[in-house]
């Protein structure tokens, strides 16, 4: 409930000594968002969850390693972007089409994408701050879409039959959240290009 | 390029033909890939959250009180009487002995109340009274004769609870308070309770029974409605808030000295001159804090040290004599801000350095 920071860092200190509860903690806090990423570049639910399991584990054996809080999520995250970028290189992504050149073009950028972000803490503590004040600010029908999207890993046939409008209205509502998120996103540094909806 | 294609991508919902067009399009320039690379990142990191709250408020949500001056975020007013120089504001005596949630029942057997335990509370005889759940706890039930036991519940700093008794009544406790009350209320008499620190009520219709709140040395007395009681050891005063219905307000040791308040009113006992005043107020302020909100309207930098203290379980000690004289108007989030957040939003307003250390904040001056 309270994101509260004294409670944190405490629960920080009990993670270094070794307390399996404040592992979990983490664990509970972090599992989703670290499977959330891996699917997006391994494109497979149970791959991506061993991957975040095994992020975890490392994150455990290598806890005197960690000097801050925001380092469990810096952590986790860098962990999660090397082993994506092991999966794609050794060619363990499963074929998503027919056409072959699709699926090596689709790895190939995928590469261009992860290695692209770095995960700083002081970024993404940063970022994270964003992202939810963002989504904070969409409006309300819109806010809904994409969190059922995103979050709750609706299809969009299932949003619209639960929102009771039509597919059209799911998809330019998910449309105008990317919009805005992007724009409110590109203010930070960590990303440079603004896109244009519409162009 | 439409980019309804990207999303119906980046959603796993589109045809092998659209991907096709997608990566030609993608391939055609530099600047079309770095748009894509781009949006995939967005897409790939918005999976960084979670917990996103489902109603409306912004996560700090400051509003400016002179609208000339929009970068000011935080407003302030310089008030020169209040500094009472009084320097360094620290609260050492506050309780700090637990920073659980602890239950007493009525045979002196005492409970931590964790955020998974789900249990079923039985009295002294067997009986099935209550059940924990994460968060808050239900009672229910009516005792079979008068005899009433008492348990009570102990909120440390940083932690808020909730309770429904066994009337149905529901009580909001926030931070750093001590709340008594009825196992189950008894059939004849009053429904009485005891509260040190704040809460908010929402008390079960009953004529028969009249609800009584006993808070330091006044009492409020309700049949059926929605108020907030805030009576923490540290302030002189008792102040109660009407949302609705009706309540009367009275000296515990002096029936006769009483006020009866209306909706929208404030009624705030004084120790010291024994007298009861009553004010209109605004009622969503004194209840924001069941909404997790902390809100401030022309509030004194003491005061705020205050609430902050209580609400994230630290302390502060503050050396910086120009801060001590400010006033603040705002509303925060607790869920979703640090203390941190709250003191660089401060510092914008009137500059000043901090130190962390451990639990204890020191703010000084600006070297």
């Amino acid at each position: 409930m309270n994101s509260n920071t004294s409670f944190e860092s405490e629960t920080f200190e009990s993670f270094k000594k070794g307390k399996e509860a404040a592992f979990t903690y983490f664990y509970d806090k972090y599992f989703c968002r670290i499977t959330s990423f891996g699917i997006q570049f391994i494109y497979d639910k149970d791959e991506a969850e061993n991957l975040a399991q095994e992020a975890f584990i490392n994150l455990w054996q290598n806890r005197e390693n960690i000097d801050s809080l925001n380092g469990i999520q810096s952590f986790l995250y860098t962990y999660a972007k090397s082993k994506c970028l092991n999966f794609i290189r050794h060619n363990k992504v499963k074929d998503k089409f027919k056409n072959d050149l699709l699926n090596h073009k689709e790895r190939e950028l995928d590469i261009e994408v992860l290695n692209s972000i770095q995960f700083d803490t002081l970024e993404l503590t940063e970022l994270e701050r964003i992202i939810n004040e963002s989504i904070n600010d969409l409006p309300p029908k819109t806010r809904e879409v994409f969190i059922k999207k995103r979050f709750e890993n609706k299809k969009n046939a299932e949003i619209a039959a639960e929102m009771q409008v039509t597919l059209k209205a799911v998809e330019a509502h998910m449309t105008k959240a990317l919009k805005i998120l992007k724009t409110k996103l590109s203010d930070y540094l960590f990303l440079i290009f603004i896109f244009i909806c519409n162009n | 390029m439409a980019s309804e294609i990207i999303y119906k991508y980046l959603s796993n919902e589109a045809s092998e033909k659209e991907i096709q067009t997608l990566f030609e399009w993608i391939d055609a320039s530099e600047e079309n890939k770095k748009q894509f690379i781009s949006i995939k990142k967005t897409w790939a990191l918005s999976a960084l959250t979670e917990n996103i709250s489902t109603n409306t408020t912004p996560v700090i949500k400051i509003k400016p009180k002179n609208k000339a001056a929009k970068y000011l975020k935080y407003a302030a007013v310089f008030l020169t009487l209040l500094g009472l120089g009084r320097i360094a504001f620290n609260f050492s005596q506050k309780t700090k002995s637990s920073k659980e949630i602890v239950l007493e029942l009525g045979d002196g057997r005492t409970e931590f109340i964790t955020k998974t335990n789900q249990s079923n509370l039985v009295n002294d005889k067997g009986e099935l009274i209550a059940r924990k759940l994460p968060g808050q706890i239900v009672y229910f039930g009516k005792a079979k004769d008068d005899e009433v036991i008492y348990n009570s519940l102990k909120v440390p700093y940083g932690k808020t609870f909730k309770l429904t008794l066994s009337d149905g009544t529901v009580v909001s406790l926030n931070s750093g308070t001590t709340f008594r009350y009825p196992e189950q209320f008894g059939i004849n008499g009053k429904r009485t309770v005891f509260l040190t620190g704040e809460a908010f009520f929402e008390v079960a219709k009953d004529k028969e029974h009249p609800f009584i709140v006993n808070a330091n040395q006044a009492a409020i007395e309700v049949l059926g409605t929605k108020f907030n009681v805030s009576a923490y050891p540290e302030t002189p005063t008792v102040n109660s808030v009407l949302v609705e219905g009706s309540i009367q307000m009275y000296e515990a040791e002096n029936i006769s000295n009483a006020v009866l308040l209306k909706p929208n009113q404030m009624a705030t006992w004084q120790n010291n001159s024994k007298k009861i005043t009553t004010k209109s107020v605004d009622p969503d302020f004194y209840s924001a804090w069941t909404k997790g909100e902390l809100t401030f309207k022309d509030t004194p930098f003491s005061t705020i040290v205050k609430i902050i203290q209580r609400t994230y379980d630290v302390e502060i000690i503050n050396e910086n004599s120009d801060l001590a004289r400010q006033h603040f108007t705002g509303t925060i989030k607790i869920s979703e801000s640090s203390v941190e957040n709250i003191l660089e939003l401060l510092k914008r307003d009137t500059p000043f350095e901090y130190t962390i250390k451990q639990s204890t904040i020191t703010i000084t001056n600006i070297q």
